[in-house]
């Protein structure tokens, strides 16, 4: 693999800014209105108005904004998972940080009426979820701060297994409506993107990734080994610790609004891995960039195929992103034969 | 207490305002309930958009569709630049209304749950359309056949029975629903009536339980009810022949056409004699 130097970082990242531009500006022209180019132009231009403003600006301008930030959220968490555990298969849904989340969504849409707590209550709890479920793994796993990759994987299997469970059984508990809705969360859809609440979704998102993004070096080590890392003068126990809560702030960002959207912390790390090298300085900030737009491409899909009915997104990532990778593995495989 | 004075004359202001509205022109609406009733009353010009659920009913044929009853699409709603959404207030279209709000678009809200329900949103909803007379008529034919069926039924003897949405798992219709009204009406005791919720999920042993002596079988299963309940000889209603296929829509839709569907559930429930006698009385 070629040596990463600074312009072979900047072209990459420049490449992948632009796929991100194209899907984001394909995002914003298509939509099932059927609204025609040159009137999303004029909107953009600020020379019109009316139903075709409020279109472009409070519908898909704040849908595509959601897609990129919930993608650049998930990928950079795989990366991340993926390197500190030193496990291929790690990502948000594997160690249970996202089934924690959809668990504290899905309770308070279930039993939250009750409590008198409205919808507004379902992105926090959601969040809440997140949090709980990484705690009670760095609680579990890790008594002396110290986290196996072995036992936190577990962990995080058992604690799915629990969610799901949970799931399930709020599911069965609710009414005919509210099982519906569990459902559409639990394939994952980005059509609740209220403008306010992608500002605060994108914000967390902002954050999670500025606190990764100085790792690369970190992860590079941390994905050699705990020992050698130390060897070289890596702190990790803190910077896993740091890791952790920064990914799962953007775990909790992501699923608090998506839902379960699946496959984009798993396809998007390992295809970059494939084509780029393992180089964490490049793929996270790459993981970001090309997880947004391959967000943006399958939400913009799921908006347009159907015409006035919606996809629900998280079933179009997992369609496109499972053959896509094999597709991958079996090229990257061929060549080094 | 100042403040109070204001408010309610400013609510009194609005309620006046919304009086004299004009009719809504451009509505859209996310609930086949609600669809059926505008079209009910005459409304099909002013419907521009409904989910996919309403544009299967006959007459909605035609008609821009926008999506599901829990994801709607909000660009295709908006894109038909409605003066009125109609919805119901349930938990998967509360954040799209307050999204369609946030657009400054009018959204009405009905819960057609319990037959008196029904009946209002029919009257709330013929008033946003300008077609007041047509929903005072409807109410009114409605009451009348549901007061004609009450007396008709009032000294014959009580029937112990349900009314089956579902049958597996099993859903029936619940205390507080336009269905278990109906079933009321007709000297039918629901005995679904004690559990909780509107339209519960119960086990097959509670049925067989409650041993009812009517089985009322709106589910959309392709099997006919008397064949499907046969396999549980115990039941009453199996042993009495009091199993009846209720058509799916007439009694499970809070729709604009309750006295019919209490027509139906009444030639189920008393013979198609007792119904015709009260269909005869409706001319």
């Amino acid at each position: 693999m070629r040596r990463l130097t600074p312009l072979r970082l900047a072209a990459t990242l420049g490449a992948l800014a632009l796929l991100l531009a194209l899907t984001l500006a394909l995002g914003v022209a298509v939509g099932p209105s059927g609204l025609a180019l040159c009137e999303v132009w004029d909107v953009l231009a600020g020379r019109s108005g009316g139903a075709a403003a409020d279109i472009v600006l409070s519908v898909r301008l704040p849908r595509v904004g959601l897609a990129a930030a919930v993608g650049a959220a998930l990928a950079v968490a795989g990366v991340v998972f993926q390197a500190l555990l030193r496990n291929p298969l790690a990502d948000p849904y594997v160690l249970g940080v996202s089934g924690g989340a959809a668990l504290g969504g899905i309770a308070v849409l279930t039993l939250g009426g009750a409590a008198g707590l409205g919808y507004a209550a379902v992105p926090p709890a959601a969040f809440a979820g997140a949090l709980g479920a990484l705690l009670l793994l760095l609680a579990v796993a890790g008594p002396a701060g110290r986290l196996s990759p072995t036992s936190l994987l577990l962990v995080g299997v058992v604690f799915n297994a629990f969610a799901s469970a949970a799931i399930v059984f709020l599911a069965s508990l609710a009414g005919l409506a509210e099982g519906a809705q569990v459902f559409l969360w639990l394939i994952g859809s980005l059509a609740d993107a209220r403008p306010a609440l992608v500002a605060s979704v994108a914000g967390c998102v902002a954050a999670g990734l500025l606190a990764v993004v100085p790792f690369g070096r970190a992860l590079d080590l941390l994905a050699l080994g705990e020992e050698s890392a130390s060897l070289l003068g890596i702190d990790t126990k803190r910077v896993r610790l740091w890791l952790l809560l920064a990914s799962s702030l953007l775990v909790g960002a992501a699923v608090s609004v998506a839902g379960l959207v699946g496959f984009v912390g798993l396809v998007v790390p390992h295809a970059l891995r494939l084509l780029l090298g393992p180089d964490h300085r490049l793929l996270v900030p790459a993981s970001a960039l090309a997880g947004a737009a391959f967000l943006v491409g399958c939400d913009t899909l799921a908006r347009t195929l159907l015409g006035g009915r919606e996809l629900p997104v998280g079933a179009l990532t997992a369609l496109a992103g499972g053959p896509f990778f094999l597709l991958l593995l079996r090229r990257t495989q061929a060549l080094r034969r | 207490m100042r403040g109070k004075a204001a408010l309610f004359v400013l609510s009194i202001a609005l309620l006046g305002a919304a009086a004299a509205a004009e009719p809504a022109r451009r509505v859209v609406s996310l609930n086949p309930s609600l669809t059926a009733i505008a079209l009910a009353l005459g409304a099909r010009e002013q419907l521009v958009g409904v989910d996919d659920y309403s544009a299967r009913a006959p007459g909605a044929g035609g008609l821009p569709t926008v999506g599901g009853l829990y994801d709607p699409s909000l660009e295709a709603v908006i894109a038909l630049a409605p003066d009125l959404v109609v919805l119901v207030p349930s938990a998967e279209q509360r954040g799209f209304r307050e999204r369609l709000e946030t657009l400054d678009v009018p959204c009405l809200a009905l819960d057609p749950v319990s037959f008196d329900d029904v009946l209002t949103a029919i009257a709330t909803l013929g008033a946003r359309l300008g077609r007041e007379r047509a929903a005072t008529a409807r109410v009114d034919a409605i009451r009348r056949t549901r007061a004609r069926a009450a007396a008709a039924a009032r000294p014959l003897p009580a029937l112990r029975g349900v009314l089956v949405l579902q049958r597996d798992p099993l859903f029936v219709a619940g205390a507080g629903t336009f269905v278990d009204d109906m079933l009321r009406t007709l000297g039918v005791e629901n005995l679904a009536a004690a559990q909780p919720g509107l339209w519960p999920r119960l086990a097959r042993e509670w049925l067989l339980a409650a041993s009812p002596e009517l089985i009322l079988d709106a589910s959309p299963g392709s099997e006919p009810a008397a064949s499907y309940w046969a396999r549980w000889p115990s039941l009453p209603a199996v042993n009495g022949q009091a199993v009846f296929d209720i058509p799916e829509g007439v009694s499970t839709l809070p729709g604009p056409d309750l006295d019919e569907a209490l027509l139906v559930l009444a030639a189920a429930a008393r013979g198609p004699a007792f119904a015709a006698a009260l269909r005869a009385e409706a001319r």
